[in-house]
Parts: C-alpha cells; structure tokens; sequence
C-alpha cells in the first residue's frame, strides 16, 4: 500500500506539473493580453511598455512561468490584473460556492438515482425498469443548461417565482441561498441522477447474474438476506467510487449552469478570466479545478483498494 | 469472426422462437430502443440533407415586424429577436450542428485512434510519454477543456472544432491502446510474426481491423456527449457565431428572451435531446454487441 501510494502520488503530481505548464502555454497563445484589452486601440505604447513590466509580460514565458511556480508552490497565486484582489481568495470564494452545488447535486443524485438503479436492476426487463431507463436516457441527452432553461420557464409559468438574482452564501441566509441554488442544483441532478441510476442498474444486472447469487437463491436463502448479503455489498463498491466520478462531472457542469444563473463559482470565474484575460486568476481557477479533479481520482483508487481486497492483491 | 454455436447463448437468454419474416418486426421485438434510436437517426439525417423539403422559409430572412412572435401556422416553431423563422433555423442548424459534431469527433478518433494503435503495438517510451501526455488532457474535465481552447483562440467555427477535437481524443486513445494490447497478444498475430510478415503490415492489416469495432462504437457513444458540448459552447458565446443556424448559437441567442419568448430555446434544445437520444440508443446497442462478443 505504502508503495502503491508514493507511486500513484508521484504520477499525480507529475501529471499535474505537466498540466500546470500547458495551462500557463495556453493561456498565452491568447491573441490580445490584458494591457492591449485595459487599453483599447489607441493605447499610448509607452504606459503599455511600463504595464507589461509591471505584470512581468516583458519577460520570457520560462522566467514568468517559473516565478509563478515558485509563488504557487508557497501557496500563493498571485493578484488579479483586473480587480487587484489576491486569487487565492478569489478562487477559494468562488470554489466554495461550486463546492456546495456540487455537494448538493451530489445528494440528489445519490439519493433519488441509487435506489433508482437497484430497483431497476432487480426487475430487469419488467416494465418498471423499461420505465426507469427511459426517463435515465431522456436524462442523460437533455442538454444540462437547457434543462435549467426549461425549469426557469416552468416555475415562472406555474408558479410565477424566479430565482432571486444575488448570490447569498449559506452562512448569511440558508433560506436565500437554497432558493438560489434550488434550479441550478435540479438542472445539474436530472443528467447525474440518470447517469448514476444508469450505472447502479448495469451493477445490479451483473451482480444478479453471479454464480453466488445463483447459489444462495438454491440454498433457499430469502430473498431479502440475498439482496443486502450478496448484492448490496458487492454492488457498494462501485457505487461509492461513482460518487467521485460524479462530482467530476459536475465539475465541468457547473461552467454553464453557473453562467445561466450568475452564480459566482469557479466556472464563472473561469470564464470572465478568459474575457478580461485575467491570467493568474485563469491561471488560479483551473489550477484548482485540475487539482480536485485528481485528489477525487485519486480517492478513488484509495478507496477501491480499501474495500476490495482483490485490487490489492493484483 | 465465426458464430459458435456457444456463444449466441448468452446474447439470447429468451428461449429460442421461430423467426418472424419480417427482420423490422424481429428488431422491434429484440432491441426497441436501437430501431428507434435508427429511425430517428435516420429521420435526422435526412433533415440535414435536405431541409429545404421541409421549410419554405430561408433560416436568414430577417423581418422585425414579426419579431417574437410565438408559435403559429405561419411560423411553427415562432420566430427569434429579428423575426427569422425558428423552425428554418432548427431545420437548417441540423446540418451544421451535425456536421461540426462528426467532424470533430471524427478527426479525435482518428488522430486518437491511430496514435493508440501505434503506442500500444511499439510500446516503451513513446507509449509511456504519450499515455502521460493522454492523462494530462484527461485530467480536464471535457467541457473545461472545450472552453478553455474556444476562449483562449477566439470564437471561430475552426477554433470550435479544434477544441472539440482535442475534447475526446484522449478517450479514442486509450480505446485504441487497450484495444491493441489485448489483440497483439493473441495467436493470429504471433502466426503472422512467424511466417515473416513484417510489424508494420501486422499492425496495419491485422491489429487494425480488429480493433476499428471498438474505436467506431465510442464514437457513437461519444457522439451525444460531444453535440451537448458543442451546444453549451454554442450558448456560452464560444461555439458558432451568429448569423449561422447553429443549435447552440440558437440557443444562446434565445438565453436573453427566455421569459418572453421561450419558444426561441424550447425548440433547438428539443433538436439537441432527439439528435443525443437517438445516438444513445445506437450507442448503446453497439457496445452491447461489443460485450457480448
């Protein structure tokens, strides 16, 4: 285990380097930088020669990159260009409001998309589980932001509510802050709940088919001893690394969803640091945003090796 | 490939039937979802190659006095901001929508496919630099990915399909690379090693077409993913621009409009759902054969 760990951190860690020099490439191909957008067209060149030197755009691309990995390193990102605040807070702001979206969805998903799939799966070709996967598919290929687009039609239209439109945190007022979350966390839970049902449903079909489950159904085993004993347990595993493949996803969800309904997370930041090119804070945002995405991968395979002796063993 | 008498076993655990005549009819009774998902598939090809049998209206006429209007004989699907036909612009998006979709993703799988087929064939170091480079990509999540390159090079159709090119190549990659190592292990390969016919011959003839199953199945699996992709670059404003009749770019045009007029949104994300329905439906039956086999 111990060896396992120091590899799969030094993959990790390597990846992420990598990742972190591609991002620091990319975000410099951008035609235009900040000086020439804060400028205009006709910028005096002189106070766009002395910007550039005030943001270090003068120097080669290694020497900005290595400075900024130094600052990384000691847990600094840097300011904004465009707002002078300190990423790290930024970023740490904005990654707590897509953290509790996530979370959220996260819980809907598992609570109303788990026993979706385990019903599903024990009544496999019956007309409840062509049902359940009917609605998984109609799920899973309706456009997550349009679905949000549908829903801030439907409540208007029914119930003649929108969203407020300033973000509240939860610490301020719960009741504010679920109210604002409410739409974009459904519009996210509908794709996650169909896709998690989807893939408990696919464990349960496989699991039934064991030849232990076979075995225990000509034992005469009840039924009820059969699906906790046998296949729940062996179905767990699965369903919990699902978990961190989800938050994954909604990682990459929340871009649009946090657009469509001006909430302040990481996607957005994401995005109007693109539009302002703002790059320590780009830079910053998908920084963390690849970090979280490997710390839940590698949790993954950290809890897999926990819980199923036989991963450990090959 | 010969069929074993074994190995439709599994496929079939329905106790065997006399087969009906009519192979629509035995397709409707085995796999409903994958002739629906075909029928729709084909419905919606043949709206991309001829939207004009299906709406007189040009998807470019602007007309303001019949701007927002709602849905109507006149005008089924309503019409937009500048009073352009709505069903004119689904009609015609499909084609362009579509076409920037399988374009992208056909060139993901190539480059992604060719280059796992060769790095898992040679294997060593190219194998290992590219697989780190693959986990790099991949430790993106796609639509990050999509809209940092859209963002970063500028809203343009050929930036747009570059970014989702490089979106799912990894995915093809490795496909191809898993694919290639379990096939070169295989018997057929070491006979063809024996009686001299030389690696690259082996790889091209042989590894090759055995693999191609399984790089054309994920290309149907990610083809839904990739048009909901495009449709949500479209409507952040990073996809095709306007005037062009793209779903996305619809829908991102309808986003301003959606408590007026939503009918300006309800329609091109309808045309997303069935396009990524019935994909899914062909997708998923492929990789039912292909677990089966």
């Amino acid at each position: 285990m111990g060896i396992y760990l120091i590899k799969r951190l030094g993959a990790s860690l390597l990846t992420a380097f990598i990742a972190s020099i591609l991002v620091f490439l990319v975000v410099r191909m951008v035609p235009g930088d900040v000086v020439a957008q804060m400028m205009g067209q006709a910028g005096d060149p002189q106070a766009a020669k002395s910007l550039r030197e005030f943001f270090g755009l003068d120097q080669p691309v290694y020497v900005q990159y290595i400075t900024w990995l130094l600052k990384v390193l000691r847990g600094d990102l840097g300011s904004s260009w465009t707002r002078g605040m300190p990423v790290t807070m930024m970023v740490g702001q904005a990654f707590l409001v897509t953290l509790e979206i996530g979370l959220l969805t996260l819980l809907i998903a598992t609570l109303i998309g788990v026993p979706l799939g385990i019903l599903s799966g024990i009544y496999e070709g019956r007309p409840i589980d062509t049902a359940v996967q009917s609605l998984n598919i109609l799920g899973l290929s309706a456009p997550v932001f349009w679905v949000g687009l549908m829903l801030l039609v439907a409540v208007s239209g029914i119930f003649s509510w929108s969203p407020p439109l300033r973000y509240m945190p939860p610490t301020r007022s719960l009741g504010d802050n679920l109210q604002i979350l409410a739409l974009p966390v459904i519009s996210l839970a509908v794709l996650q709940v169909a896709a998690y049902s989807q893939f408990v449903r696919q464990n349960v079909v496989s699991a039934l088919r064991q030849e232990y489950v076979r075995t225990a159904i000509a034992k005469g085993v009840p039924v009820r001893m059969i699906f906790f004993k046998h296949i729940l347990r062996n179905v767990m595993i699965p369903i919990i690394t699902f978990m961190g493949l989800i938050l994954i996803q909604i990682l990459g969800g929340v871009v649009v969803i946090e657009s469509l309904f001006a909430l302040p997370g990481l996607g957005r930041l994401l995005l109007t640091s693109i539009e302002t090119r703002d790059y320590p804070v780009l830079q910053g945002a998908l920084l963390v945003v690849v970090a979280t995405a490997m710390v839940i991968n590698l949790l993954i395979d950290l809890t897999y090796r926990l819980i199923d002796p036989r991963v450990r063993v090959s | 490939m010969t069929d074993l008498p074994g190995a439709s076993r599994a496929a079939g655990a329905a106790p065997q039937r006399p087969l009906r005549a009519n192979p629509l009819l035995r397709m409707a009774r085995r796999e409903p979802g994958l002739l629906l998902g075909l029928l729709l598939l084909g419905a919606i090809i043949l709206v991309a190659l001829f939207p004009w049998a299906l709406v007189d209206a040009s998807p470019y006429a602007v007309d303001v006095t019949a701007a927002l209007k709602p849905p109507s004989a006149a005008h089924w699907f309503g019409t937009d901001d500048t009073g352009r036909d709505v069903l004119a612009r689904v009609v015609y998006g499909t084609r362009v929508t579509l076409s920037i979709c399988g374009g992208s993703l056909l060139i993901s799988a190539a480059i992604g496919g060719v280059l796992g087929l060769i790095s898992g064939f040679v294997g060593g170091w190219a194998d290992q630099t590219l697989g780190r480079f693959v986990d790099v990509l991949l430790s993106f999540p796609p639509i990050i990915l999509g809209v940092i390159i859209t963002g970063v090079l500028g809203s343009a159709t050929i930036n747009l399909i570059l970014a989702l090119s490089i979106v799912y190549m990894p995915v093809f990659f490795r496909i191809a690379r898993a694919g290639t190592l379990s096939e070169k292990e295989k018997t057929y390969v070491e006979a063809a090693r024996s009686i001299g016919i030389n690696e690259p011959t082996i790889l091209r003839r042989h590894v090759t077409r055995n693999v191609m199953p399984l790089i054309l199945t994920q290309y149907m699996i990610l083809f839904p993913l990739i048009l909901q992709i495009e449709a949500a670059l479209g409507f952040l404003g990073l996809g095709v621009q306007p005037p062009a009749p793209d779903w996305g770019a619809i829908l991102e045009q309808g986003k301003n409009y959606i408590l007026y007029a939503p009918w300006m949104s309800v329609f091109p994300g309808l045309a997303v759902l069935i396009a990524a329905l019935s994909l899914m439906l062909v997708g998923m039956a492929l990789q039912k054969r292909i677990d089966q086999r």
